[in-house]
């Protein structure tokens, strides 16, 4: 019997997407408008961008973190990384981007300039949570990441995450969305060779 | 050259994407206007009414807020961010593009937008030496505490309290409160020492690397003389000093006065001299500086060797401690040790912008 077991789910809500940020400069590069990402949800209520942990379970997280500055938006919007790894950072826009990490206290990580396109450079981050990342230059721009060493997944387009090797156990799971919130932690019961559907619906 | 050529081949690359865009900024004065100017302004103040940054960036044209510093704070803020010198983090950094050598054209760049002639520059604004005094003038309240220490006699005690206020480019007003307890040999008297207010004026804001200062202090005899607090007299003491820069880390600074009492003829007046070379170990303001002092009165000879400690990202904050060793004339001189808690304490306002 397969040792360990997986956790698939959905994330639903029933909120709606924010309308387009008007862009206050750079319209060439930037166009009249950028889309508001803070909440990316389907036309079936499947929200994108849901950061799920299995607390206490140690999981090999990516050693870097690739983040591209596109048209005055962040891609990808979230990601993944374990602590110490580094995000590399790359601009295709004729502007001066910039890319402040911060801790959520909001103590900085770093802020460096990306002010031609095609520049990269990668920084280390160390301390464990989610780092926000935003441009000084262009204030909508926004991006997550995600720093741990713990089991987690993000959750697709479709709303879909899997966790797959979580050790049977009972575990309360971690949830995090940037503007939405769950209402209670989920409880979920894992056993060895089983899989645990799960969904998890969050609000404003 | 090899900036050019990647400047070049980017532009190249990008084509189709840049035919439509303004093109990539080559000199500093372009980089200010396509990129600094966002937050700072065309014209170097910051006034903007929708700057994206929530912190209000400094006025670059406010001389007496863009010249006390040295270049190497600038350099670092320019390279590494605002963090670098203690200011906000939406200042990013742009050494990771700019060569060594745009980022000192930079710093020339934001100093230009202050046309006022005559303010010394913050190259010479050196860390304060124990004994010698400073020659860039400051806004500065220190602390200073003196434990004195003469073989076969009682321990002295002194604590000076120092306000020092610059007045226009060049000028700065200073006042010493010293309270004190000594024991002449009978008992200790504890209380208030001489009161001095002194003046000093930068003769040459002009040149790079030296700043010669003249000064004037007077001591007055406001502690009790014979409780062994006060000299019972004024004295008036004219001084000269100077900073000299070494290359980025190293520097000299140095004092020469004559003390001239009130009741006494001209030729019992003091020469006091103090010689102070100093190192710091890194280009920060937070920065340990070890230095190395040689003092006297007369023909004594002292030396002071001490270690100075920025307690700030700013360095508007700093500590520092030394003992003062007599090398001759060991008996009259004795071993005092001395110490400095100074605040800039007009930095905190430079800080939050």
């Amino acid at each position: 019997m397969r040792v360990g077991g997986s956790i698939i789910g959905v994330v639903k809500t029933k909120a709606t997407p924010n309308a387009p940020i008007r862009a206050s400069i750079d319209p060439k590069i930037c166009g009249e408008s950028v889309p508001d990402e803070s909440v990316i949800v389907d036309a079936a209520g499947s929200l994108a961008n849901v950061m799920v942990t299995v607390p206490g379970v140690k999981a090999t997280q990516p050693a870097e973190a690739m983040f591209t500055n596109e048209k005055c938006r962040f891609v990808p919007h979230v990601a993944l990384m374990r602590p110490g790894g580094m995000v590399k950072m790359t601009s295709k826009d004729a502007t001066l981007h910039t890319m402040h990490a911060a801790a959520a206290d909001g103590k900085a990580f770093f802020n460096v300039s990306l002010p031609i396109p095609n520049f990269s450079l990668s920084r280390p981050v160390d301390k464990a949570g989610v780092a926000t990342l935003s441009c000084s230059t262009h204030t909508w721009m926004r991006a997550y990441l995600g720093v741990t060493d713990e089991l987690t997944a993000t959750s697709a387009a479709d709303g879909k995450f899997r966790l797959d090797g979580v050790p049977a156990g009972t575990y309360q799971l971690r949830v995090w969305h940037e503007a939405l919130k769950i209402a209670a932690a989920p409880k979920v019961v894992v056993k060895d060779g089983e899989t645990v559907t799960i969904e998890l619906v969050l609000t404003k | 050259m090899r900036a050019f050529l990647i400047v070049l081949s980017l532009m190249l690359f990008s084509a189709s994407s840049a035919a439509a865009q303004d093109p990539t900024p080559t000199t500093v004065p372009e980089m200010w206007n396509s990129w600094c100017a966002r937050c700072h302004g065309k014209d170097g103040t910051g006034k903007l009414p929708d700057r994206p940054v929530t912190v209000e960036p400094m006025d670059f044209t406010q001389c007496s807020l863009t010249t006390p510093e040295g270049d190497s704070d600038w350099e670092a803020v320019i390279s590494h961010g605002g963090p670098a010198a203690g200011l906000s983090s939406q200042m990013p950094g742009f050494g990771d593009f700019l060569k060594p050598e745009q980022v000192s054209e930079f710093v020339s760049f934001i100093r230009g937008f202050c046309k006022e002639k005559g303010w010394p520059t913050g190259n010479l604004n050196l860390p304060r030496p124990m004994f010698a005094e400073k020659a860039f003038p400051e806004n500065e309240f220190i602390l200073a505490p003196v434990v004195s220490h003469k073989p076969d006699e009682p321990v002295g005690v002194a604590f000076a309290s120092i306000y020092e206020r610059r007045i226009g480019k060049r000028a700065q007003l200073e006042a010493v409160f010293p309270i004190e307890s000594v024991d002449p040999g009978e008992e200790r008297n504890s209380g208030v020492g001489d009161v001095e207010v002194g003046l000093k004026f930068a003769l040459t804001p002009s040149v790079s690397n030296h700043l010669f200062t003249v000064g004037f202090d007077v001591s007055m005899p406001t502690g009790s003389e014979s409780k062994g607090l006060g000299g019972g007299q004024f004295v008036f003491e004219p001084y000269l000093a100077t900073a000299t820069t070494i290359g980025s880390q190293t520097y000299l600074q140095t004092q020469f006065k004559l003390e001239l009492p009130e009741n006494e003829s001209w030729r019992d007046h003091a020469f006091v001299y103090n010689i102070y070379l100093g190192r710091d170990l890194k280009l920060s303001p937070s920065t340990f500086t070890f230095g190395f002092e040689i003092n006297g009165e007369n023909e004594e000879v002292a030396v002071t060797p001490q270690l100075r400690k920025g307690l700030s990202r700013t360095g508007a904050l700093a500590g520092a401690v030394g003992v003062r060793l007599p090398i001759n004339h060991r008996d009259e001189q004795g071993v005092t040790w001395v110490g400095y808690l100074l605040w800039e304490y007009l930095e905190p306002v430079r800080s939050r912008r």
